[in-house]
């Protein structure tokens, strides 16, 4: 499997006393976007800082390119080409655009690179070029989370994760972002795990699919099958037969297969 | 005889004056509403039932319940339920189905239950056969069964819901809820104040009182028919055999459409005045268990295995020290277990270390299962593995199994605890005679615990009570000279090889089934070479195995996929193997890759595979592993 560019063997990351996942193996192939779903407190965020190298797996290993990052320093995975889009944006507020697009591309010495790379965000998200002066705490939320993408791309990754892009957006402006992100995906390349609420978006957006709950997956498959499953179409999709009284609320039990 | 046996026991170990048969009448009565109604005068104060609600127990007292089960019967006879006339309880157990249950007996109708993991076809069939007028269903999502059946149930007049949540919009002319129906019953009875009375009274022994479908491996369920005359008599020989009184707190969270606990639980305590406690629902038993910690405990071998494994992982979890302390107290226990069985009596020095052995460890295991103050534990309704029994002996706590069948009213063998033998079923109950066919080895029962027949099947019937009163069980069994039955399988069960050698897949499977990563297993091999085995893993053990050992998996498919839980279920049918003579041993074999659940064909409502379904929907794979 010379195409699997990160792979998670078994992972478990815990708060504390709290397991948050336990037990996750999953993989991500060259060029794709693979998706992580799941309720709220499933475990995906941690996933990523777990990925990230935010928080250090109890157990596992964790796999990028072929080279072992298991619990190496944050700063170290991202030289290896993986960037981290976190929940909630976090842009640096009191920088300028243009200082957080460059505090993006911190480690990286080409400079030439690094202006084109800053032209092309500015062709995928032009306001942002609009307000390249401002501070970035000045910015819409939807224009925070483009910059927040548009930062992870000047550090010129393999590999981004993205930690709900879709994050108290509107459903238009969440749905330019999803495709931009295809854009991004399909034009420059680069792999994308995206970890979403948003089950419809990520769904259409991604290749391949990972459904958590509780901290451990549940069902895997392409994106395409996984929208014809009873249970994801019914817990995550939000289709479902009304009953015969047409007004049904209660739940049928999950089964995932 | 039990009186002198009981002495062999030692003291300090199990304390079994408690256990002494009760023969006389508690509550006077021939029929269930007779009995209800006369226990509702002896106790009215006292406490009969408790539920959870609302992370709360709520106690009802026999006053409060006669005075639901009063306005539910009068409901009935607002809408012109007459006597003998059927109605029917889609429910889980909860206390509502028992005030339905004794108000449709009151009022001198017949009453059936019907499992909530049924589908609304099921629901269709079990109404049509039955001939169900009243439904009671326990909130919307059985509602919506009803609903989509009920065009084609002419006979369904209405359907009376336990809760309304979610139902606030409904409007239907044909279904209410339970407040409503009370209401239009408080407004009955205070028109006809004496109704009730006298359909009461009116009631006989002889009188059809419940239907209880058997879940049926083939075919479609039939309705086994007990008259009331035969559960009462039932109830008091229970009395006779496991002994309870008012001081006894019970778990009630088996189905109730099934005979044990219909019988064994809601039926027995009216009789006795024990307290039903209900599970909040059926995920919470661990928990509600804890809590309530009931001194006598009846369930099927699968919550005793769930328990086990539950110690088992527990036990893994714990510390190097803690494991040392359980190994040697579990071993003391063993021993003492032993001696008993064997009836030696135990010498001082041991009953010593079984103190410092419950002080460390066992009186722990207990509290964890929350068996803690049980006086002693009943199994039934499946077969359990001896291992199981003697490992609950260990811990100090007396097992009794029992042996019997919706068609005998429950059990009708049953170990007497001064005398257990793991293994065994015991001897006939004192209430019904047992014996076994000269021919066949089948074995059969008698007495008036017998039930009446199969509701609508009068040629099923006379296949199943023959000319003389005998219950063909379709249970195989042998009986040694103290009057000890044995089941060996059940009589189509029993494969015999291509090679001609009689084999008894239940035992196989038991031995198997008693490994935490097994939930349940099939053995094949009817007319083959060999036998092999149909094995369906337990899904939370199993991926702690997993996990524990760095096997990666995603989903449960791929989990039952990795070689390493081929490996772990080979070394588990190694082991069974190994206490099997050649010819008996399993060659091969394959796992479930779906995770089942009770709404699954595959699965009985008790959660056991049925042997004839997965041999027909797995017949590619049985066939590929003979090849």
């Amino acid at each position: 499997m010379s195409d699997v560019v990160l792979q998670l063997l078994n992972v478990e990351s815990a708060y504390g006393p709290i397991k948050a996942i336990r037990g996750v193996s999953l993989q991500v192939r060259q060029g794709e976007i693979a998706t992580v779903l799941g309720s709220n407190g499933a475990g995906k965020t941690t996933i990523l800082k777990t990925i990230s190298g935010i928080i250090d797996p109890r157990k596992g290993s964790i796999e990028f390119q072929g080279r072992d990052i298991t619990a190496r320093d944050p700063a170290h995975i991202v030289q290896q080409g993986l960037s981290h889009v976190p929940e909630g944006r976090e842009v640096f507020p009191l920088l300028s655009v243009r200082d957080n697009l460059l505090m993006g591309a911190y480690t990286r010495q080409d400079r030439d690179g690094v202006a084109r790379d800053i032209e092309t965000v500015f062709g995928y998200f032009p306001i942002l070029r609009e307000r390249a002066a401002q501070d970035a705490g000045l910015l819409s939320g939807g224009q925070q989370q483009m910059l927040a993408i548009s930062r992870a791309i000047m550090a010129a990754p393999q590999l981004i994760l993205l930690d709900e892009p879709s994050l108290g957006l509107s459903p238009k402006l969440t749905k330019e972002i999803f495709e931009i992100v295809v854009r991004i995906n399909r034009e420059r390349g680069t792999t994308i795990l995206l970890v979403e609420q948003n089950a419809n978006m990520a769904l259409n957006a991604a290749d391949h699919g990972y459904v958590l709950e509780n901290g451990r997956i549940v069902m895997e498959d392409s994106c395409e099958r996984l929208r014809e499953k009873e249970d994801i179409k019914e817990f995550y999709l939000g289709v479902k037969d009304e009953g015969v009284r047409g007004e049904r609320r209660w739940k049928k039990k999950k089964t995932w297969r | 005889m039990s009186s002198t046996l009981a002495l062999r026991a030692p003291a300090g170990l199990w304390d079994l004056a408690h256990l002494q048969p009760r023969t006389e009448v508690v509550v006077p009565g021939d029929t269930i509403p007779a009995v209800f109604w006369k226990a509702v005068e002896l106790r009215r104060d006292k406490v009969w039932m408790r539920q959870k609600e609302f992370g709360i127990w709520r106690s009802w007292t026999w006053g409060q319940t006669a005075e639901a089960v009063r306005e539910i019967a009068g409901g009935l006879m607002a809408l012109g339920f007459a006597a003998g006339e059927c109605a029917s309880v889609l429910s889980n157990t909860v206390i509502e189905w028992v005030l339905a249950d004794v108000a449709v007996l009151s009022c001198g109708g017949v009453s059936n239950g019907i499992y909530p993991t049924d589908a609304a076809s099921q629901v269709q069939y079990l109404c049509e056969d039955s001939r169900t007028t009243v439904l009671f269903v326990e909130d919307d999502e059985q509602l919506d069964k009803a609903l989509e059946v009920r065009a084609a149930l002419p006979l369904l007049r209405k359907v009376v819901v336990f809760d309304m949540e979610g139902l606030r919009e409904l409007d239907d002319p044909d279904v209410l809820s339970l407040e409503a129906l009370r209401a239009l019953g408080r407004a009955h009875l205070a028109a006809h104040p004496q109704a009730l009375e006298q359909r009461v009274a009116a009631c006989r022994a002889e009188d059809l009182a419940i239907l209880v479908y058997t879940s049926g491996t083939t075919g479609k369920p039939k309705g086994a028919m007990h008259s009331h005359g035969g559960l009462v008599y039932t109830m008091r020989g229970y009395n006779t055999l496991l002994a309870q009184d008012e001081s006894d707190e019970r778990m009630c969270f088996l189905p109730l459409c099934h005979i044990a606990e219909r019988m064994g639980g809601e039926y027995f305590a009216m009789y006795t005045g024990s307290i039903l406690n209900f599970v909040e629902n059926p995920e919470t038993v661990p928990e509600n268990v804890r809590e309530i910690a009931p001194t006598v405990f009846t369930a099927v071998p699968r919550v005793w295995e769930k328990f086990y494994s539950g110690v088992m992982i527990a036990l893994k979890e714990a510390s190097r020290l803690q494991q040392a302390a359980y190994g040697w107290s579990i071993g003391v226990g063993q021993q003492i277990a032993q001696r008993v069985l064997e009836g030696r009596p135990v010498g001082a020095g041991l009953r010593l270390k079984f103190r410092i052995a419950r002080w460390l460890a066992l009186d722990n295991v207990r509290k964890l299962i929350g068996i803690h103050r049980a006086r002693f534990l009943v199994t039934g309704a499946a077969p359990i593995s001896p291992e199981l029994v003697r490992w609950y002996l260990a811990l100090g706590v007396p097992m009794l199994e029992v042996w019997g069948m919706t068609e005998s009213c429950g059990a009708s063998t049953g170990v007497p605890p001064a005398r257990i033998m793991p293994g065994s079923i015991g001897p006939a109950t004192g209430y019904n005679e047992v014996r076994l066919d000269p021919q066949t080895g089948e074995i059969l029962v008698r007495g008036p615990n017998v039930f009446m027949g199969y509701l609508n099947l009068p040629e099923k019937t006379a296949e199943t009570i023959d000319a003389e009163g005998w219950l063909h069980t379709g249970d195989v069994g042998t009986v040694d000279a103290e009057g000890y039955f044995r089941i060996t399988d059940r009589m189509k069960d029993i494969i015999i090889t291509a090679g001609g050698k009689n084999i008894t897949p239940s035992e196989l499977e038991n031995e198997l089934k008693f490994s935490p990563y097994v939930t349940d297993a099939v053995v094949i091999g009817d007319k083959r070479p060999y036998l092999t085995v149909i094995v369906m893993i337990d899904q939370e053990n199993v991926e702690k195995f997993a996990q524990d050992n760095d096997v990666p998996f995603s989903n449960y498919e791929s989990l039952t996929r990795t070689q390493e839980v081929l490996d772990l279920i080979q070394g588990e049918i190694d082991r069974v193997n190994a206490k099997f003579a050649r010819v008996e041993q399993i060659k091969k074999f394959f796992l479930l890759e779906t995770q089942l659940s009770a709404e699954d064909e595959e699965l009985t409502p008790t959660m056991k595979l049925k042997r004839k379904l997965v041999q027909t929907k797995y017949a590619p794979r049985i066939e590929a592993m003979y090849r």
